[in-house]
Order: structure tokens, then C-alpha cells, then sequence
């Protein structure tokens, strides 16, 4: 009964397989603590799982999951995704756009400043092809010397990121491509104070992303009245079609309350992953083979018996896999096929222990019935202690790890079920046909000189 | 066949003392060298590995196999000099390199694509891991190792006495240290590096290679019951001999299907296999041959070789229908 609807399941609920067999990218994200944030608390870490949702549909991957692990991690599954770089570049950047007013009276020093930003990223360019890295870094340090002295000379307005309520990646001129943003009601209103202050004054409007200036645009005189109202603006700031929608799908997602690292990729292309199911399907049938072929050569009828039971224990797991979405990853599968050699060592241990009771001059049935109750003491001391290692393995482990300790685990528990129930039931229905009550079918070389007569005494 | 588990202990443990002793020395060596008593994977050290395939479906893209000369020269442009290169199957690269930002690996890419050919991009592996984040692996790895450590020590002295144990953990840490030891070895010889798999790997040793240790002792248990006037080196022969078989035959099973997995299940699980199998054979060995005859030697020593005749009689009785 339970193998049809063991058949039945596994025809009708396809394996949920990960990412390393289907093919995708897994992407650990490190939530960092800032000064103003000391301490990812659960609600910090769920704002940040929002941001990172958000921005991950912002890319279009289907079927993307984002997960939080431990306190201060993120797990994200992109399936079908082979080079993960733009969702690292999206989900790095914490996107804290920034409208700032510049101070009076810092007009020519803006200018000066803005001069030796762009020198020194004209160099970064350059030095990127040429791949010297400790220029790289010395450069890298000037950069960030030149943006601190930038943001110095504006001042902040309150205006930020999250009065957003769109925006979209557009070509400018040419192949320079612009942002357009809308404020929402209250942003809308601000942004037409900040420009009506600066407009006319020659002071300029700046435009920060994570405390970088992007574009310090001046606003013309003639919207000294009423600032530029409307609430829609564009950001310029040398984007190409790339990097303007990836700021597009940030802003749009949202800014990150805290920063993110990502501290872990794992990606493997779909073709590998196909090539992964095809060989542990041909290990596992070689290792099911391999085991069936022993138990019937070594242990004759019972062995059989062990075999169908084997059988059934392999079909059902495989159920429960399926029944429960437990997502089977490459160590997962190894440990099923693992589990399938071990599945045997309940019913050897029985069988040793019958053949004993059989050599002790004991009658068939009363050996089998023996085999049962006295191996099973065994049966359970070597579960519980794979179970133990199993459990640590679940608890502390990551991903991979935790898929394996999981498909062992169900293994060990469904192989005692079975080899308990499936194999007793059915040594004993075969024990019920008489022409299958042959003492050597259980227990080659059974010294003959004994002269018990099993059969004769039931 | 009878085996003398008792008579001939001293060379059963001269031959483990071997095996774990040249394990050790391969460690130091490894230590010296790498500064690391095994090659690790940068699982536990951070890192990037890169795995890239020609697409060979596109014309003129596979004339000739993957030059490692080429490659770095590529990466040394880069500078990534001192990163490792593998050729796989003439058309397949594998480049493992210091820890990588998507800008770095998407240009060291390009660059590659430029000089060799157009990668498939399905056939890609990228495994890219920071430091902190190895670090954490490693710890994690270790803490679980030391909790089923724990868990199992807990659980047998429950279900037999402390004694019984102690000698089960000495005859696991027996089988781990055998395994590292090897994996020291071959990492030195072949480079084979360990990763957060093989710490699977030892823990399943642990919860599986308990097994036939459990199964002699539970022998042990069960005739020391039947017979408590028996000396404990008698009944440890015995209880080796009975469940020799049984011992064998079921590391045999799962050696089977190991041994399908270390020549059908591919790369990734291949090592995984390996330590299984080195770590379950010793497994068997240790039941057999070392924590049964320790507790033989400290049952002895401590003057318990004759168990107490006040054993529950109602035991001996249920049992007594030979």
C-alpha cells in the first residue's frame, strides 16, 4: 500500500532540486553594523530582507528567494542565474540617495575640487587596465580624500531617498544615459524649496549616492519663484544604460538601512548542474545494484527479502522527500545514496542473528522471531548514534551541509521502519509457504550433523 | 576462522599506531609547508574559484585546447600572478584566485574571453567566498564534530557505562585522526584540499563507525549478563567473532555504495567518498580490533576482569532457552 502511494508520489510531486543540480546562484549576505546602527536587531534585519526582496524583483529573476540566516545574514537563491555579478553590484550598494544645498561662498573651491575628483578617476580608469594594484589603492585613497572635501561644502536638506515614488533609467544623449525620479507629495515640495534656494545664486544643487557626489547640477534664475515644481528631476552623472538602470532598480527597492557585503557566491551553470543529477543517478543505481546483488548471493532468501525491502525503502524515502519539499542539493543526494547502504545493516544484523539462533539448533521460526527481538536493541544504539551526528550537523551546519544531514537523517529513521516492519512481515508471509521452509535457504553450510528437523516441529 | 582479537593486540595496535603516526608526520610536513596541517579549500580560508568551459558549439571556438601559459599570462596582467590554474579536459579552466569583486571577476573574464574564446556561460562554476565567512565555516565544522562527540559519549554512557564510552570515543577519534592523517598526506602529494564536505564527511564517520563498535559492546553486554563468571577477555573474543560477520558485511554494503559514488558521482563528491570510505574501513577496524581489546586491557586492570556474580537474575533467565 505505502510503495503504490510512495510510486504515486513521486510521480506526481516533481524532487525540488537546489541550486548546485538545477543550476543558479546562492548569495550570502553580511548585514554590517554601522555607528548609528551598533546592533542588527530582528526588525533591522527584516527592513533589510525587504530592501534586498524589493531590489531582487527589481532585477526580473524568477522565483528568487531571500532568506535570513543566523543574525546577520541573507541568503539569496537566484535559480537559473549563471554570473550573479549584477545582482552583487545591486544588492552591495546601500543606496542612500542624498539632496544636498551647497554653502555659500564655496563656489570656486566646488569647482577646484571637483577638478582633482575627476582627474583621479580618469586615472582609476586607466590604472584598471594596466591592473597595478598598489597604485590602484593609492589612487582609490585620493577618491575618497577628494569626495569627503566635496561633501564638506554642501549641507544636508532632509531631503532623501525614500520620498521616492519611481524611478527609471532613460538615455540622455548620445550613449549617456540619465535617471528620472519622482518625489512623492512631501519630497515634491521639498525639492521645490532646495531649488528655489540655490536657483540664480550660482551655488549648486548636489546629488549624493552613499556620501558620493554624483551630479552637482546649478538651477537656473528663472525658477528663483517657485523652485522646480512638479516633483520629477534627473539624475546625470556619466551612467551608461547599465549602471543607470542598476541605480534605477536601488532606488526604486529602496535605500538599505545599514550596509551589505556580499560575502559569499556560490553559482553553478545548468549544464553542470544536469551533468550533476545524471551522475549521482548512475552512482546511485550502481550503489542500489551493488547492494542488492550482495544481500541475495550472501544472504539467499532472506537476502531477497531484504532486497524488496530495500526497494521499498528507497521508493519511500524518496517520497517523503518529495512530500516534505526537502530540496535535494548534490551532498543531499549523497547522503541518500549513502543511506541506502546503510538501510541494509538493520536487516545483516537481524539475519547474523537468526543464522546464530539456526546454528544454536533452534527452529526456523522461533530463529527468525529470535533475529527480531534480539538484534533490535543493536538496531537502535547504532541509529540513535547516526542520528546524534546527523543532528549536529543539521544545527550547525550551512546550506550543503544541512541538506545532507537532512536526507541521512530521513533515511536512517525510514530504514529502521522499514527493516523492522517490511522485512519481518514478509519473512514471515514467506515462512507461511511450506515449500520456502528450507533451513539452507537461510543459512548456507548449516552443519548437517545436527539432527534438528525445523519444519518438523512448527 | 577464529580471531585472537585478545592474543593479538599488540600487533593490531602497532599497526594503527602506524598508520596514525605517518598521518601525523604528513600534518607537520603540511604544517610547514602550507602552514596548515591539511591544504584547505577556501571554504575555510576565502577565496575565488572560477570554473569555465570553452563553448564548444560555436565554430572555431574549441581548435585547440585551453595553453596554461596563456591563462597566466592573462591573470598576470591582472595581477593575480600567483593565483592557481587547472586545465580540465583540454576545453575546461579552473582558476582559483584571491577573494574577487564582481567588477575584478567580470574583467578577468572579458580578458580571458579575449585571449582563449567564448566561455558557456551554463557551464560556469563560481565559488567565491570572503574571509570572514570561511572563518565561520571552519568554526561551525568543528563545533558540530565536537557536539556529536559529546552527544555520543552522553548517549552510550546512558545506555552501557562510561567505561564502554570512553573506549568507543578513543576508537572514534582513532578513525578521525586515521582519515585527517591521510587527507594530510594526499594533500601533499596529490594537493588534494579539504573542504566544508570532508567536515561532513568526518562527522558521518563519527555517528556511522559508532555502529560496530555499539554492536561488539552490546555483545559484550548481553554474554557478560548470560555468563558473569566468565573472564572479560574470553567474552570479548567471543562477542568479536560473532559479530564479525555481521561487522564486516555491513561496512561492506556501505562500502559499495561509496564506491559508487567515488567513480560515478563526479568531482564535487569524489574526495567526499574518499574520506567516507578510508574513515569507515577504519571504523570497522577500530570496533574490532582497538576499543574492544581496550576495554578488555582496562576491565582487566582495574580488576574487573570477572564481572560481579550479583547481575539481575531475571535477565540470565529470559535469555536462558538454549
Amino acid at each position: 500500500m505505502l510503495t503504490i502511494a510512495a510510486i504515486g508520489i513521486i510521480t506526481q510531486i516533481p524532487a525540488r532540486l537546489g541550486l548546485d543540480l538545477q543550476g543558479g546562484s546562492q548569495l550570502t549576505l553580511q548585514v554590517k553594523t554601522t555607528e548609528a546602527v551598533p546592533e542588527i536587531t530582528p526588525q533591522k534585519l527584516e527592513s533589510v530582507q525587504q530592501v534586498v526582496e524589493n531590489r531582487i524583483n527589481g532585477l526580473g529573476v524568477s522565483e528568487a528567494v531571500v532568506q535570513t540566516a543566523g543574525q546577520d545574514q541573507l541568503l539569496v537563491q537566484l535559480p537559473g542565474v549563471s554570473d550573479p555579478e549584477e545582482a552583487e553590484r545591486v544588492l552591495g550598494g546601500t543606496a542612500q540617495l542624498d539632496f544636498r544645498q551647497q554653502r555659500s561662498g564655496t563656489e570656486a573651491q566646488l569647482t577646484a575640487e571637483y577638478r582633482v575628483l575627476q582627474e583621479a578617476l580618469a586615472e582609476r580608469e586607466a590604472l584598471q587596465t594596466s591592473g597595478d594594484t598598489a597604485k590602484l589603492r593609492e589612487n582609490q585613497a585620493a577618491i575618497e580624500r577628494s569626495q569627503q572635501a566635496i561633501a564638506a561644502l554642501f549641507d544636508k536638506t532632509g531631503l532623501t531617498g525614500d520620498k521616492l515614488r519611481d524611478a527609471q533609467a532613460q538615455p540622455f544623449s548620445g550613449s549617456a544615459w540619465q535617471v528620472i525620479i519622482v518625489f512623492d507629495s512631501e519630497g515634491a515640495e521639498q525639492f521645490a524649496e532646495l531649488t528655489k534656494n540655490v536657483a540664480g545664486t550660482g551655488r549648486a544643487l548636489g546629488i549624493f549616492l552613499d556620501n558620493e557626489l554624483l551630479s552637482a547640477p546649478l538651477v537656473d534664475a528663472k525658477d528663483a519663484a517657485t523652485g522646480i515644481t512638479g516633483g520629477r528631476a534627473s539624475i546625470t552623472g556619466g551612467f551608461d544604460t547599465q549602471s543607470a538602470s542598476e541605480l534605477a532598480v536601488q532606488l526604486q527597492g529602496g535605500a538599505l538601512p545599514v550596509p551589505v557585503e556580499v560575502v559569499e557566491n556560490r553559482t553553478v551553470g545548468a549544464t553542470l548542474g544536469r551533468d550533476s543529477i545524471e551522475r549521482s543517478i548512475y552512482a546511485g543505481l550502481a550503489g542500489l545494484a551493488l547492494v542488492l546483488i550482495f544481500m541475495a548471493v550472501y544472504y539467499r532468501l532472506p537476502g531477497i527479502i531484504a532486497d524488496i525491502a530495500l526497494v521499498i525503502y528507497a521508493l519511500l524515502t524518496f517520497a517523503i522527500f518529495n512530500l516534505l519539499g526537502v530540496t535535494l542539493t548534490l551532498p543531499g543526494i549523497a547522503g541518500f545514496i549513502l543511506s541506502i547502504g546503510m538501510a541494509v545493516d538493520a536487516n545483516v544484523l537481524i539475519f547474523e542473528r537468526t543464522r546464530e539462533e539456526l546454528r544454536a539448533g533452534k527452529t526456523l521460526y522461533r530463529s527468525v522471531e529470535a533475529g527480531f527481538y534480539r538484534a533490535f536493541s543493536s538496531i537502535l544504539d547504532s541509529n540513535v548514534t547516526s542520528l546524534i551526528a546527523c543532528a549536529a550537523l543539521f544545527w550547525l551546519g550551512a546550506g550543503l551541509v544541512k541538506g545532507f544531514a537532512l536526507t541521512l537523517a530521513l533515511g536512517v529513521g525510514v530504514s529502521m521502519f522499514t527493516a523492522l516492519t517490511c522485512s519481518r512481515t514478509l519473512l514471515l508471509v514467506a515462512l507461511s509457504f511450506p515449500s520456502l521452509r528450507k533451513p539452507h535457504f537461510y543459512c548456507p553450510n548449516l552443519s548437517t550433523s545436527r539432527k534438528t528437523q525445523p519444519e518438523a516441529t512448527t | 576462522m577464529k580471531l585472537r582479537v585478545i592474543q593479538q593486540r599488540s600487533l593490531w595496535w602497532a599497526i594503527s599506531l602506524a598508520i596514525i603516526v605517518s598521518g601525523i608526520i604528513g600534518m607537520l610536513i603540511s604544517l610547514q609547508q602550507l602552514g596548515t596541517p591539511l591544504r584547505p579549500s577556501l571554504d575555510f580560508v576565502g577565496g575565488t574559484r572560477l570554473q569555465l568551459e570553452l563553448d564548444c558549439s560555436q565554430a572555431d571556438n574549441c581548435d585547440e585546447p585551453i595553453d596554461a601559459a596563456e591563462v597566466r599570462e592573462v591573470l598576470s596582467e591582472q595581477g593575480l600572478g600567483n593565483s592557481s590554474i587547472q586545465i580540465i579536459e583540454q576545453y575546461g579552466l579552473s582558476i582559483r584566485t584571491s577573494n574577487l569583486e564582481p567588477d575584478q571577476r567580470a574583467e578577468l573574464r572579458s580578458a580571458l574571453e579575449a585571449q582563449i574564446g567564448k566561455f558557456d556561460p551554463q557551464a560556469t562554476q563560481i565559488d567565491s567566498v570572503g574571509p570572514t565567512i570561511g572563518r565561520q565555516l571552519f568554526r561551525s565544522g568543528l563545533l558540530s564534530l565536537l557536539l556529536s562527540f559529546v552527544g555520543i559519549t552522553v548517549y552510550l554512557t546512558v545506555r552501557f557505562q562510561l567505561d564502554y564510552a570512553i573506549f568507543a570515543i578513543v576508537a572514534l577519534f582513532h578513525d578521525v585522526l586515521i582519515t585527517v592523517g591521510i587527507f594530510a598526506i594526499l594533500g601533499l602529494t596529490l594537493g588534494v584540499e579539504v573542504d566544508s564536505l570532508f567536515i561532513v564527511a568526518l562527522l558521518t564517520i563519527v555517528g556511522f563507525s559508532v555502529n560496530d563498535t555499539v554492536v561488539i559492546y552490546d555483545r559484550i553486554r548481553e554474554t557478560i549478563q548470560l555468563n558473569p563468571h566468565r573472564h572479560i577477555n574470553d567474552i570479548v573474543d567471543d562477542a568479536v567473532n560473532q559479530t564479525l560477520t555481521r561487522s564486516i558485511n555491513t561496512t561492506l554494503t556501505v562500502l559499495l555504495t561509496l564506491f559508487a559514488i567515488f567513480l560515478f558521482g563526479g568531482e564535487t563528491l569524489k574526495y567526499f567518498a574518499l574520506a567516507l570510505i578510508i574513515g569507515f574501513t577504519m571504523g570497522a577496524y577500530s570496533s574490532i580490533f582497538i576499543a574492544s581489546t581496550l576495554l578488555a586491557l582496562w576491565r582487566e586492570r582495574s580488576g574487573q576482569a570477572i564481572s560481579a556474580p550479583a547481575m539481575e537474575p531475571a535477565d540470565a533467565a529470559s535469555a536462558d532457552e538454549v
